[in-house]
């Protein structure tokens, strides 16, 4: 029983802190597929987020605004890659890569600009404490669990409920016959990943302004990648994401967890991509995307 | 009154012209048939009524109304739905979804999934379809799915209904209940628009016909009771060819191939069992069979490209065994089903394509070093006797036509005199023209005395060419017979496996 309060609690209120912005990256990632788009360019979107709202909590000081930044943030990167991908057509892993690359030297650049430092920013006004109270786990987090949790209820509703779901998902089936029964094939994928953006966006912020209160260079670190592979394992259900994405997150944990106990550090940091690789190994090869990725409305 | 009219539709793809000034004009309540070859503009012509295409001149009108229809969505307003020839769906959904996407019922936020569901069964009852309203479309045959794509049509109030070679993919059974659906169709009042080539369907189901070649409306409107179905293969090819005309197999000889007891399973699943064939010296032994019956893995086993589970295969008696290649220098042709995944490498150039799979042969290398001249001199003189009209051989091969594409293929296994030819699907999407000369090489090939295995979906060439018909079934031969023993319907009975297994 002590043992369980020592180590376990702790280490799962650290999971679905860490597993949080996971979340709403491939929540975002799940409309942006469902709508045809492969999501590759999450992590560019994740750190342009980010840098965003530093940049805006930076010049107005409110935390608020810093997030509505990321959001926009992460849309501007899914709106160049809707545009190559929708528009010109350009081979989605190829437009996801390249922008991935543009986003962390531009960010760097811009930190050169801003603050005149290419590896950090100054400290700026950023989500202060936890929720705390005397539920266990649930203390750990801050306000962004309820949004969160809001953004996962939601997508699911949107997705599977609504009108715009089931047309957002013949799009991604079969843009052909979308466009034949009348569909506006392009306003759809466009709104999959502006969607997407947001989501991604907002959880880069989530690293920069709730986690830490500042933006350091290459901070998505990759999660970006991890939220593409969540959003695969997660069958691009936003309920399913979550399961997935507490898996990683919980490896990312017990990884903190570890450091300081005696074993190498880089070895423990592995963690949370080993299990990357073995997901996409084992765990993803019988799930089906949707079969319309990367096709077009006239081939 | 006229339901549609196009009045000089006019439509360039760069400098070629698809369409020229094409009238076409259809009565309410009628079913009209639009006649042409692949490539005379018949899906062009439609695609441009259906807002899928802009044309570059020309007007529509609709019940009178000129209409400007820019985009599907815009045509189906008016009425207009299309069911086309590779249908539209999406497998992972029902059918209820498919249907009604782009039209939910909606309830506050949410589709009304209940009363959609209502309302598509409601549909499928009045038109007698036969289908679940609940049922994902990937576990729909194909006649069943046409089906889908035709409530789709009907559900966004569809009253000129475009099909785009609906007949293709069907047996000769689901043949006869697409037309029985589309009388009750025209007994409610909706026009209906058949994109065809084949003639006998066009006899059997149209009132009124138009024929279209290469882009120029020959001949509009015609009643299809007034017209013998010779002169509507006159106009639409624009010379005689005779279909219909064969010769059997004078001499038949000793079996050439044998295949006993052949088994395989594909990633566990039993794909063929138990098949046995045999084919003799001047013989074609046709294999009918509906697509997805274990046709696609005999003709890999029949060529050496997929090693079976277990079988005996006999060549002249011999047992032989061996890869692709082995098959090939063992004088087993092979004509394959798909030209361009298995056929061709269509960026390379004709001179290498038709050597392709020989090109090991001393006459086009020498100590692996490619014979240039000596290769470029075959290639002219296979481009001029097989009549593949292309600009010189260097051309690639993607820049042919299909009809040109097989002639390639064809060259290619005849140059090499096989004794033995698997031919698959030796004329699909070729054209008129090109089917008649395919057709007379294989009977040539034939007469010379060497054994063919021609595995088809068209009912109609099987017929046509074979001296013995077997039908495969569920990866087994259930059937096998002389030639003129089935009628149509019989062996399209047979082909779903509705009959119990004869073979004589």
């Amino acid at each position: 029983m002590s043992v369980l309060i020592t180590y376990l609690i702790p280490i799962l209120g650290s999971t679905v802190y860490t597993a949080t912005p996971l979340i709403f990256a491939s929540v975002g990632g799940a409309y942006s597929v469902r709508g045809g788009v492969m999501a590759l360019g999450l992590e560019s979107m994740m750190m342009c987020g980010a840098f965003c709202g530093v940049v805006g909590s930076y010049y107005t000081g409110s935390v608020a605004i810093g997030f509505l930044s990321g959001i926009l943030g992460g849309m501007l990167i899914a709106l160049l890659h809707a545009i190559l991908c929708v528009n010109f057509r350009v081979n989605q892993v190829i437009s996801g890569v390249g922008l991935n690359l543009l986003a962390t030297a531009m960010t760097t650049l811009l930190m050169q600009v801003i603050w005149g430092n290419k590896g950090t920013s100054e400290m700026v006004a950023s989500v202060e404490g936890t929720l705390g109270g005397p539920i266990p786990i649930l203390n750990a987090q801050s306000f962004n669990f309820f949004v969160m949790v809001a953004v996962v209820a939601l997508g699911w509703v949107l997705l599977f409920k609504t009108r715009y779901g089931l047309r957002l998902r013949m799009v991604g089936e079969n843009p052909k016959a979308a466009s034949a029964v009348g569909l506006k094939v392009h306003a759809l994928k466009y709104s999959g990943v502006l969607i997407c953006g947001a989501l991604a966006g907002y959880g880069g912020a989530f690293l920069s302004l709730d986690q830490l209160n500042m933006f350091v260079r290459g901070m998505t670190a990759g999660r970006g990648y991890i939220a593409v592979a969540i959003t695969i394992l997660g069958r691009y259900n936003p309920v399913n994401i979550v399961l997935s994405a507490l898996l990683f997150g919980f490896c990312d944990a017990v990884q903190i967890y570890l450091q300081g106990q005696g074993i190498p550090a880089q070895l423990i940091q592995m963690l949370p991509y080993a299990a990357t690789l073995i997901v996409l190994a084992v765990g993803v090869r019988r799930i089906q995307p949707p079969a319309g990725v990367g096709q077009h409305e006239s081939d | 009154m006229e339901a549609v009219q196009m009045r000089s539709i006019t439509k360039w793809f760069g400098s070629l012209c698809a369409l020229d000034h094409v009238d076409f004009s259809v009565r309410e309540g009628e079913i009209h048939s639009l006649l042409g070859e692949n490539g005379a503009g018949k899906s062009t012509l439609m695609n441009v009524l259906y807002g899928m295409l802009p044309c570059d001149e020309g007007e529509v009108l609709i019940h009178g109304k000129p209409a400007q229809i820019r985009h599907p969505s815009q045509a189906i307003e008016l009425g207009i739905g299309m069911v086309h020839q590779h249908f539209m769906l999406t497998p992972v959904m029902t059918v209820t979804e498919n249907v009604i996407v782009g039209g939910e019922p909606v309830n506050g936020p949410f589709v009304d999934y209940r009363s959609a569901v209502r309302q598509v069964q409601e549909m499928i009852d009045r038109y007698h379809f036969g289908i679940d309203a609940n049922t994902k479309v990937q576990n729909l045959s194909v006649g069943e799915q046409q089906r889908v794509e035709i409530l789709k049509a009907l559900y966004r109030g569809a009253n000129i209904l475009i099909l785009d070679e609906p007949t293709a993919v069907l047996t000769p059974q689901e043949v006869q209940e697409l037309f029985a659906v589309l009388r009750d169709l025209k007994a409610a009042g909706k026009s209906i628009i058949i994109i065809t080539h084949k003639l006998k369907e066009t006899a059997a189901i149209a009132d009124r016909v138009s024929v279209l070649r290469s882009g120029k409306m020959i001949d509009s409107g015609l009643e299809a009771s007034r017209c013998s179905v010779n002169d509507l293969a006159l106009m639409m090819v624009g010379r005689k060819v005779d279909l219909t005309f064969t010769r059997r197999s004078q001499c038949v000889g000793q079996v050439a191939f044998e295949v006993q007891n052949l088994n395989l399973a594909v990633k566990g699943v039993p794909v063929l069992k138990n098949l046995s064939l045999k084919v003799r010296k001047g013989q074609i032994l046709g294999i009918a069979g509906i697509e997805g019956n274990g046709q696609t893995e005999l003709i890999e086993v029949l060529t050496g490209l997929r090693r079976p589970d277990s079988a005996v295969i006999l060549k002249d008696g011999k047992p032989f065994s061996g890869n692709a290649s082995d098959f090939l220098t063992a004088g087993v042709g092979h004509i394959p089903e798909d030209r361009l995944s298995r056929g061709l490498v269509t960026p390379m150039s004709i001179e290498d394509n038709v050597i392709l799979g020989y090109h090991r042969r001393p006459r086009f290398a020498g100590k692996g070093i490619r014979r240039s001249a000596d290769i470029r001199a075959f290639a002219d003189e296979k481009l001029a006797e097989f009549q593949i009209k292309a600009e010189t051989v260097q051309t690639p091969c993607s820049a042919l036509s299909g009809g040109n594409q097989q002639k390639v293929i064809v060259a290619r296994v005849f140059s090499e005199d096989p004794d033995i030819l698997i031919a698959a699907q030796p004329t699909r999407g070729v054209d008129v023209g090109a089917q008649e000369f395919i057709h007379n090489r294989l009977l040539d090939l034939r007469d010379e005395g060497k054994a063919i295995v021609l595995i088809s979906a068209d009912l109609d060439e099987v017929r046509r060419l074979s001296d013995r018909v077997a039908v495969i079934y569920d990866g087994r031969i259930v059937a096998e017979n002389d030639h003129d023993v089935w009628d149509e319907m019989e062996l399209g009975l047979l082909m779903t496996g509705g009959k119990g297994g004869v073979t004589a």
